[in-house]
C-alpha cells in the first residue's frame, strides 16, 4: 500500500480546475467572496435578500463564493551521482517510495502531479509531465528505483524553472542539498514563484552511523576527490556536528525562502510529513 | 666507503614507487558529502605517511633487488696479535740444569722444563696471539700449526717434556718455521722464538736460503739463548772463535745479518729466562699497525628490512580498513 499524506497550503490557488484548496476564483464554492449584481452572476439560487434590501439603487443582489481549485504538485528530484549513496537503505529507493506518496496523494487529494529529475541537465526520459495521475506511472516509479545515478553534477536544477509552468504549485525539492549555500540561494530565488518544500535526503551512514575505528578512503561520487580519514570517536563527533551545523544552515536559508526544510532520513513517515505541514 | 650495485637495471622498478603518490591502494568507498567532512590534520598527516611509506617500500625493494655493495676496502686496524712459532730445542742438552749437569728426564728444573713452564705461562697470557710449535735437535718435528687454541698449544708444550736427546740442529727448524708463514696474510707481526742452548754450524748455502726466507716472510726473530755459564757470551768475542767450537757467536753474527728484526737473549738462569721471556712479551705488546682488507659486504639485507618495516606498516594499516559500512 502506498503511504498518504496530507497536505495544505496557504496560498489561494488561481487554478480554474475544481479541487481541495482555496482558490481566488469564484465559483461554486462555500467561501463567502462579497456580492454582486444578479445580472453579472445570474443565478437566482443565491439572491441575497438582505443586501438587495440594502442597496440603495434596489437592484437584485447575489452572493458569490469562491471555489476550490487543484493545484500542481511536483515533484523535483536531484539524481546526482551523489544520491546514489547506499547506507543504510539505498537514496534512489527512499526517493521512489516518497515520490510514489505524493503522486498517490496528491491524485487522491485531486491534484495534477508531475515528475521532474535533474542531474547536469532535465533527464527527458524520467520526465512526468503535469497530469492527473491515478498514481504516478509505474514504470517512472520502477525505473527511480532501478537507477543508478551518475550526473557529475546538480546543475540541472537551474534549468527546472520553465518546466514547472506558469501557475503557483507546491514543489518538492528533493536532493541531499550537499551543495553551496550560495548555490542553493540561487536555486530557490528562481523558484520563487512556487512553493518550495525543501525534502533533504540523507542517509544517517553518512554522519552517524558512521564506523568508529578504522582506515576509510571516501570518494565523492560527482567530483571525484578522495580523502582518507581515521576515523575514531572524535572524529566521528566533528562529522555529526558539521551536519548538524549544515542542518541549521539549511533550516535558515530556506526559511528565508518560504518553509523549512523537510529532513527525509532513513525512512519516509507520511504522518511527519502531514504534521510538518500543518505545523507551518 | 663506495657502494655498488650488482643488478642496476633493477633500479628501473623503483619507477613503481610513484604508483602509491598517485593512487591510494585502498578501495574508495562512495560518499556524498565529502565537502562536509571536517578538516582533520591527523588524518592527512597519516595519509601522506602511508603514501610515503608505501613509496619508499617500492624503493627500498627495487634497490636490494638491484643488490648494492660495499666495494672492498682496507682498514686500518690496531692490534697486538702476533703469529709466534715456538722453536724449541730438544737436544739431549735441555735435560741439564744451567750449571751444566744433566738431570734426567723427568727433572723439574731442566732448561728445557723450566722454558716449559714459562713459555706455558708466556703462552696462557697472550690472548690475541696464533701460536704454532715446532720442536727439534737432529731433525725438526712438526708440532702444532698456527691456532688460537690454548689447551692445544699448552698440551703441546707439556708434551715436549720427554727426554730430549740429539744434538742442536737449528737451520732446519727455522726453515719449518718459516715454512709456516708461507701463504699466509700478513695480519700481524710474525715472531720466531727460538729456545735453544746452543748452536750449530749452519752451511754457507742453507744459510743464503734461510736470509731469503726471511726477508721473504718478514719474521722477527728472537733468540732466548740458555747460556751455560761455560759458553761465552753472545756478544763477546771469543778469544779463539771458529764455527765448531763457539757456533753460538757466528749464529749470532748471522742472525744480525738477516735483514729482519732481531734480538737475542741470554739467560743463564731460571730468572734470566723469566726477564727475557718478558721482555720478549713487552716488545710484541706494542700495538702493531696494519690494513686489512674487507671483503665486498653485501648491503641488500638492510634495504630488505628497511622494506619490510614500511610493509609492516601498511599491513597493520591495511588491516585497520573499513570496507563497508554500516555492518
Amino acid at each position: 500500500m502506498i503511504p498518504e499524506f496530507h497536505y495544505h497550503v496557504n496560498w489561494r490557488s488561481p487554478g480554474v480546475h475544481p479541487g481541495h484548496h482555496r482558490s481566488a476564483r469564484q465559483g461554486g464554492g462555500y467561501e463567502f467572496a462579497g456580492h454582486t449584481l444578479l445580472t453579472s452572476n445570474p443565478d437566482p439560487r443565491n439572491l441575497d435578500i438582505r443586501a438587495t434590501l440594502h442597496d440603495p439603487f434596489e437592484q437584485l443582489m447575489v452572493r458569490t463564493f469562491r471555489q476550490r481549485s487543484a493545484i500542481p504538485v511536483y515533484v523535483v528530484a536531484d539524481l546526482s551521482a551523489s544520491m546514489g549513496f547506499r547506507g543504510t537503505r539505498s537514496k534512489t529507493e527512499l526517493l521512489a517510495e516518497f515520490t510514489a506518496s505524493v503522486a498517490y496523494t496528491a491524485y487522491r487529494t485531486g491534484d495534477f502531479f508531475g515528475f521532474i529529475g535533474c542531474d547536469s541537465t532535465i533527464l527527458q526520459d524520467m520526465l512526468l509531465p503535469l497530469r492527473w495521475h491515478k498514481g504516478a506511472a509505474p514504470e517512472l516509479l520502477e525505473n527511480l528505483k532501478n537507477l543508478r545515478p551518475r550526473g557529475r553534477s546538480s546543475d540541472g536544477l537551474n534549468e527546472v524553472v520553465p518546466y514547472l509552468g506558469k501557475r503557483k504549485a507546491l514543489v518538492f525539492l528533493v536532493s541531499d542539498f550537499h551543495l553551496t549555500l550560495d548555490r542553493l540561494d540561487t536555486l530557490l530565488k528562481a523558484l520563487v514563484r512556487h512553493d518550495v518544500v525543501p525534502v533533504v535526503l540523507w542517509n544517517s551512514a553518512e554522519f552517524d552511523r558512521l564506523p568508529s575505528w578504522g582506515l576509510v578512503n571516501f570518494e565523492d561520487p560527482e567530483t571525484g576527490a578522495r580523502r582518507r580519514l581515521l576515523m575514531r570517536p572524535a572524529l566521528r563527533e566533528k562529522i555529526s556536528a558539521s551536519f548538524e551545523k549544515r542542518r541549521e544552515e539549511l533550516g535558515q536559508i530556506c526559511a528565508l525562502h518560504g518553509r523549512e526544510p523537510f529532513f527525509l532520513i532513513d525512512r519516509f513517515d507520511p504522518d511527519e510529513l502531514t504534521r510538518y505541514f500543518y505545523r507551518t | 666507503m663506495s657502494i655498488g650495485l650488482s643488478a642496476p637495471w633493477a633500479l628501473i622498478l623503483g619507477i613503481t614507487a610513484l604508483i602509491p603518490l598517485l593512487k591510494r591502494g585502498q578501495a574508495a568507498i562512495s560518499y556524498p558529502s565529502i565537502s562536509m567532512l571536517p578538516s582533520d590534520p591527523l588524518s592527512t598527516m597519516l595519509d601522506r605517511l602511508l603514501r610515503s611509506s608505501a613509496a619508499a617500500a617500492a624503493l627500498s625493494l627495487s634497490l636490494g633487488i638491484a643488490g648494492p655493495y660495499l666495494h672492498e676496502q682496507w682498514v686500518e686496524r690496531v692490534g697486538t696479535g702476533a703469529h709466534i712459532v715456538l722453536l724449541l730445542d730438544r737436544s739431549s742438552s735441555m735435560n741439564e740444569n744451567f750449571s751444566g749437569s744433566y738431570m734426567g728426564g723427568r727433572a723439574q728444573e731442566t732448561k728445557g722444563a723450566i722454558a716449559r713452564k714459562l713459555l706455558a705461562e708466556f703462552v696462557a697470557r697472550r690472548e690475541h696471539d696464533l701460536f704454532a710449535m715446532i720442536d727439534f735437535s737432529a731433525a725438526p718435528i712438526y708440532v702444532m700449526p698456527f691456532t688460537q687454541d690454548r689447551p692445544a698449544i699448552l698440551a703441546a708444550i707439556e708434551a715436549t717434556s720427554g727426554r730430549g736427546h740429539g744434538v742442536t740442529n737449528i737451520a732446519p727448524g727455522l726453515a719449518m718455521a718459516l715454512d709456516f708463514y708461507s701463504g699466509k696474510p700478513f695480519t700481524g707481526s710474525r715472531i720466531v722464538l727460538l729456545v735453544s742452548d746452543g748452536a750449530a754450524r749452519i752451511e754457507e748455502e742453507t744459510r743464503d736460503q734461510l736470509r731469503q726466507w726471511f726477508q721473504e716472510t718478514q719474521a722477527t726473530l728472537y733468540w732466548i739463548y740458555l747460556r751455560n755459564p761455560r759458553s761465552g757470551r753472545l756478544s763477546e768475542k771469543p778469544v779463539n772463535p771458529g764455527e765448531s767450537t763457539t757456533p753460538e757467536y757466528f749464529l749470532h753474527q748471522y742472525f744480525q745479518n738477516l735483514g729482519v728484526p732481531y734480538r737475542a737473549f741470554e739467560a743463564e738462569n731460571p730468572e734470566a729466562l723469566q726477564r727475557a721471556i718478558l721482555e720478549v712479551e713487552q716488545l710484541e705488546n706494542l700495538p702493531l699497525h696494519y690494513l686489512e682488507k674487507l671483503p665486498r659486504r653485501d648491503i641488500s639485507g638492510y634495504c630488505y628490512a628497511a622494506a619490510l618495516a614500511f610493509l609492516a606498516l601498511l599491513l597493520s594499516a591495511k588491516a585497520l580498513e573499513v570496507k563497508s559500512w554500516p555492518v
